[in-house]
């Protein structure tokens, strides 16, 4: 699975494979800047994920995962590379039209700690079959404590067809926000 | 003779046996074709499989038998469970996977 999240201050881009069907490695690179481009951060890292819990009901699905990683990070704001880890925690609930979902990773290096925590919400225009591609409105609020104090929010159009995703929209401050997830 | 022959004709032409079968499989989880995609990649993969139709507003996925072959209802309950679903229950059915989508069109 190929995944990107890409914004004005916060581009990530990861490589995964699942080991099995709980588990999946992965490289990932992710950049942070401020607004005013005073402050960034560069973070190459493994990933792991790991799906922890599943709940399959016969009308919703229910997650809980663990993502973590170990790599190295560089930025302007420090000198030289430092070694990094970033664990974090996901949980999201969904049914065919309606999606919630919460996300906290910490990055930790010497003397150096950054979060980014997130909520989304959001539900399906109609319910779509399998091989038709379904719209969603989905909205999200996120933190990252690296470019800012405040929250970001951005409503963003989800379209999902098979083994593509794509999210699109733009935060209240008018700046541009693309995902795409791509399962091969 | 001739007669019999007839009707031999008839019940071979019209038995189920040369229809080709299928596995109907009710399945918990499935709420995206994004998330269910993984279903029907790793059914396809079996030796068995002719074809697969996710339906993911009747929360079912059939399963289509080549000619010839065999589904192992066995193995396709594992393929769906090892792709993180929950199968609740598995029956086999008389149709192929167009004519459940037919069937399915037609009840709309």
């Amino acid at each position: 699975m190929t995944m990107g999240d890409f914004s004005k201050t916060f581009r990530e881009q990861t490589v995964n494979y699942a080991l099995t069907p709980r588990d999946a490695i992965g490289i990932t690179s992710l950049y942070m800047q401020t607004n005013n481009y005073s402050q960034s951060q560069l973070n190459n890292e493994l990933t792991y994920t790991r799906l922890v819990k599943r709940w399959n009901m016969p009308e919703a699905q229910a997650n809980i995962w663990f993502i973590g990683g170990v790599g190295e990070t560089t930025g302007n704001y420090f000198n030289g590379t430092k070694a990094t880890v970033s664990p974090g925690v996901q949980a999201d609930y969904e049914t065919t039209r309606l999606y919630a979902s919460a996300n906290a990773r910490i990055y930790v290096a010497d003397g150096i700690t950054n979060n980014v925590v997130s909520a989304r919400t959001g539900f399906s225009f109609y319910e779509a079959n399998y091989d038709e591609t379904q719209p969603w409105l989905i909205v999200e609020a996120r933190r990252m404590s690296m470019v800012s104090t405040q929250y970001e929010v951005t409503p963003m159009l989800r379209l999902i067809h098979n083994r593509f995703f794509v999210e699109a929209g733009a935060n209240l401050h008018g700046q541009p926000r693309l995902n795409f997830m791509y399962v091969y | 003779m001739k007669k019999i022959l007839i009707a031999i004709l008839l019940a071979l032409t019209l038995s189920p046996v040369f229809a080709a079968t299928s596995m109907k499989v009710t399945v918990n989880g499935m709420v995206c074709s994004f998330c269910a995609q993984g279903i029907e990649k790793n059914l396809l993969k079996l030796d068995e499989t002719k074809a697969v139709m996710v339906d993911l507003k009747n929360k079912v996925v059939i399963v289509e038998a080549k000619e010839g072959k065999t589904l192992n209802e066995k193995l396709i309950k594992e393929e769906i469970t090892d792709s993180g679903y929950d199968v609740v229950s598995i029956q086999s059915i008389p149709q192929t996977v167009a004519q459940f989508k037919e069937q399915m069109k037609g009840k709309k």
